[in-house]
């Protein structure tokens, strides 16, 4: 953990980790007996499933829930489903959890089911939202938004993590044909990267525009990238999206690469995992793995009231069950020993403005949460900006009273989407 | 399978490591070169009243704390702050009811009924001092305070000597070094310049006081000072006495800089600091008080919630005010 300094005249400054200049080769994960696949539908008791404890199903068969499902899952091996049943996440929106039996020949590598895959986005977002990476696909073929930028993330947007910066180094190449793939079938003219400035790869990239981001933390979080690269500012409340930019992480890129040559799925996800003493491991796991297989492999116990954060230490979540599985857009998994939790406190706003002067947004912070503790969204929003906060989680971080109020800020535009979408 | 209970809860998960208790107790370090100097000056009263006035303060808390069944909140050291501060302006012969009286209204009417530490509106410091200067106004003459004591130098209290005797035999009493040096007459806590400047540096260096409200509140001294010098320097001392006497650095390092009362945009940081400190020398040559510190930081902290509002444009999102 990153301990405030000294001497704080000026702001701390939190730098992003750079990947080591010659990174060994990750650990791969063994694939676990039983993996875990979520599908981001909750069940639905009215409707007659599509699948059911018991099915067969192969490597790399599309899962959906009911028939006329938008969301699916692509099984990473071929055995059983083993269990249906609901997951609720930190915010209590809850999802499909399928535990697929291993019943995969491990001598023979099975061959994973291949795509019909067409030169279209439409194809693409059949069957290739779950790749590891998670390429925004649903976003870029929604007819909602038009994008016209795509912004490929060869750095990490968590403290800690060096999962994209690790792909950037091993598959430049890869990248290079992923965008190509992400040309033809977007149709989008502009294809941007971001690597960090302090990275000495360059060259044969016409065509596609590189922006070195700095790093120090917020800079590589997209509204930043907008603003410092794009001269783009992301208007309060609104996405990339809808400014018709999207972001796509570098090994989302690789993996479409891959997908596209191959016509068929890759299931295996490159993981940076942080120990309770800040050593760092790499780690390949295939998409579904529990957690604790992972922690177990590199030797972390994961004990009584320790923490277990996924998506780095500033705009993560916690997990309360280490068989938490191995997502499609999990870069880092940190593990925090319970005796170095921060403490959060139910102390007030003490107006030392510390949040004030690391907001990268302006936000009034001190001001803002008087009213989010007040429930009043309403105010909040309109007079206080809780729409502008990019949520980087910087003014809970530093906070003298110890307020979580990165949480007060998530719970508040939470509840405000809720009252807009009643009115 | 290991069903160990883990422990979930929101980002971000680390944190700075700092905390009220931190604070409050920096500050107080900070204030200490000044407090020791004045009990070495001022003798073993003068620690009796810091004592008394500090472990009072937290007292009050404590008392309010119970009557009002609210967790015991004086391990943020917030109500120790408050009566450090508070004994530092008082002079070393205080009797001890009128300590334990001021720290009442410091805490209590000052802090707790405004819902406690964060949500008072004034120093509360300085509105127990304010009340006692209102009320037994007698005390706090400090040429009468220390008629019996014997020092090595001009025993008057600068400020009252500037308002009845002049520019000119002031420049005679008090060379610029003895202010600096603590050799003056006044509150325990205010008279050791050098202290008091060390003790802000330090607090400044450590991001525990806003350095923007120092240095404008310093500057309104010494610009408004001179101002009044330049147009008539026979009715009006120079800035250094404004400076060195009274509560001045006092005000500028410790109570002008207190938290909750005082602006943190850095705009309103500036005129909050400035306008404050110009207030002070206008009461002191155009007003009836001797040193009006403690009611010019009292009536800004008055106005900091207006002038507040003057603060940046968020991202992506017009202000009207900005």
């Amino acid at each position: 953990m990153i301990k405030r300094s000294f001497f704080t005249l000026s702001q701390p400054r939190l730098i992003y980790d750079s990947v080591e200049p010659d990174p060994k080769e990750p650990e791969s994960i063994p694939i676990p007996p039983n993996l875990i696949l979520l599908i981001n539908e909750p069940m639905d008791n009215t409707k007659q499933a599509l699948i059911k404890k018991g099915d067969a199903v192969k490597k790399g068969e599309k899962l959906c829930l009911y028939n006329n499902s938008n969301e699916y899952t692509i099984s990473p091996i071929a055995g059983t489903i083993d269990d249906i049943d609901t997951f609720l996440d930190d915010f209590g929106n809850s999802s499909t959890r399928l535990v697929i039996k291993n019943e995969q020949d491990p001598e023979s590598e099975a061959d994973s089911e291949t795509f019909d895959l067409k030169d279209d986005l439409a194809s693409a977002d059949q069957y290739l939202r779950t790749l590891p990476g998670a390429p925004p696909l649903k976003n870029l073929a929604s007819d909602d938004v038009k994008i016209n930028t795509i912004v490929i993330t060869c750095t990490d947007t968590d403290l800690l993590s060096t999962t994209r910066q690790y792909v950037m180094h091993k598959f430049w190449e890869m990248i290079k044909e992923g965008a190509q793939v992400l040309k033809t079938i977007t149709k989008v003219p502009k294809i941007c990267i971001t690597i960090p400035e302090n990275s000495s790869i360059q060259g044969g990239l016409d065509s596609i525009l590189v922006f070195k981001t700095s790093l120090e933390y917020p800079s590589n979080l997209p509204a930043m990238v907008l603003k410092d690269h794009l001269d783009m500012i992301l208007p309060a409340g609104k996405t990339p999206e809808d400014m018709g930019v999207c972001f796509i992480s570098a090994e989302a890129a690789v993996s479409l690469g891959k997908a596209y040559k191959t016509k068929s799925a890759n299931f295996e996800k490159l993981l940076t995992v942080i120990g309770k003493k800040g050593a760092q491991y790499r780690v390949r796991a295939t998409i579904g793995t529990p957690l604790d297989k992972i922690l177990k492999t590199v030797t972390i116990s994961a004990n009584e009231q320790d923490r277990i954060v996924i998506g780095g230490p500033m705009k993560g979540f916690s997990t309360y069950t280490s068989q938490h599985p191995v997502q499609p857009d999990m870069d880092i998994v940190m593990i925090q020993d319970k005796n170095s939790i921060p403490e959060v406190s139910d102390d007030p706003c003490i107006n030392c403005g510390k949040c004030l002067r690391i907001c990268p947004t302006n936000v009034p912070v001190n001001v803002l949460v008087r009213y989010l503790e007040a429930d009043q969204y309403d105010e909040a929003a309109d007079r206080y900006d809780l729409d502008s906060c990019i949520e980087c989680g910087l003014c809970a971080y530093v906070c003298t009273a110890k307020i979580p109020l990165f949480q007060y800020i998530r719970l508040g535009k939470h509840e405000l989407l809720k009252l807009r979408a009643d009115v | 399978m290991n069903n160990n209970k883990l422990t979930v809860s929101h980002a971000p998960f680390w944190h700075d490591g700092d905390g009220l208790f931190k604070m409050n107790l920096n500050i107080m370090i900070a204030a200490l070169p000044a407090v020791i100097f004045g009990i070495l000056q001022f003798g073993i009263p003068a620690l009796g009243v810091i004592a008394l006035s500090l472990s009072s303060a937290m007292a009050w808390e404590l008392i309010m704390n119970v009557i009002s069944k609210k967790k015991i909140s004086i391990g943020d050291l917030d109500s120790a702050l408050i009566g450090l501060l508070f004994g530092m302006m008082l002079p070393a012969t205080s009797p001890w009811w009128l300590v334990i009286t001021g720290t009442f209204v410091a805490v209590v009417i000052g802090k707790i009924i405004f819902g406690g530490i964060g949500a008072n509106p004034f120093n509360p410091a300085l509105i127990g001092m304010s009340f006692l200067m209102l009320s037994w106004k007698a005390f706090f003459d400090f040429d009468a305070a220390y008629i019996n004591y014997e020092f090595d130098f001009t025993a008057l209290a600068p400020l009252a000597a500037l308002k009845f005797q002049g520019p000119a035999a002031v420049a005679e009493f008090f060379p610029l070094s003895d202010l600096i040096m603590g050799k003056q007459v006044g509150a325990i806590g205010s008279t050791f310049g050098i202290g008091l400047i060390l003790g802000g540096i330090y607090l400044i260096l450590r991001g525990y006081i806003r350095w923007e409200i120092t240095v404008s509140f310093i500057a309104g001294i010494i610009v408004t000072a001179l101002c009044f010098n330049l147009a008539n320097p026979d009715a009006y001392a120079g800035p250094m006495i404004h400076l060195f006497a009274g509560y001045t650095l006092l005000g500028a390092f410790f109570l002008a800089t207190e938290n909750s009362s005082s602006p943190a945009n850095r705009i309103p940081m500036f005129l909050y600091g400035f306008f404050a400190a110009v207030m002070i020398i206008l009461m002191r040559n155009v007003g009836v008080y001797e040193d009006g510190t403690v009611l010019a930081i009292l009536l800004f902290n008055l106005v900091n919630p207006l002038i507040d509002n003057i603060r940046p444009k968020a991202l992506g999102k017009g202000v009207t005010n900005a």
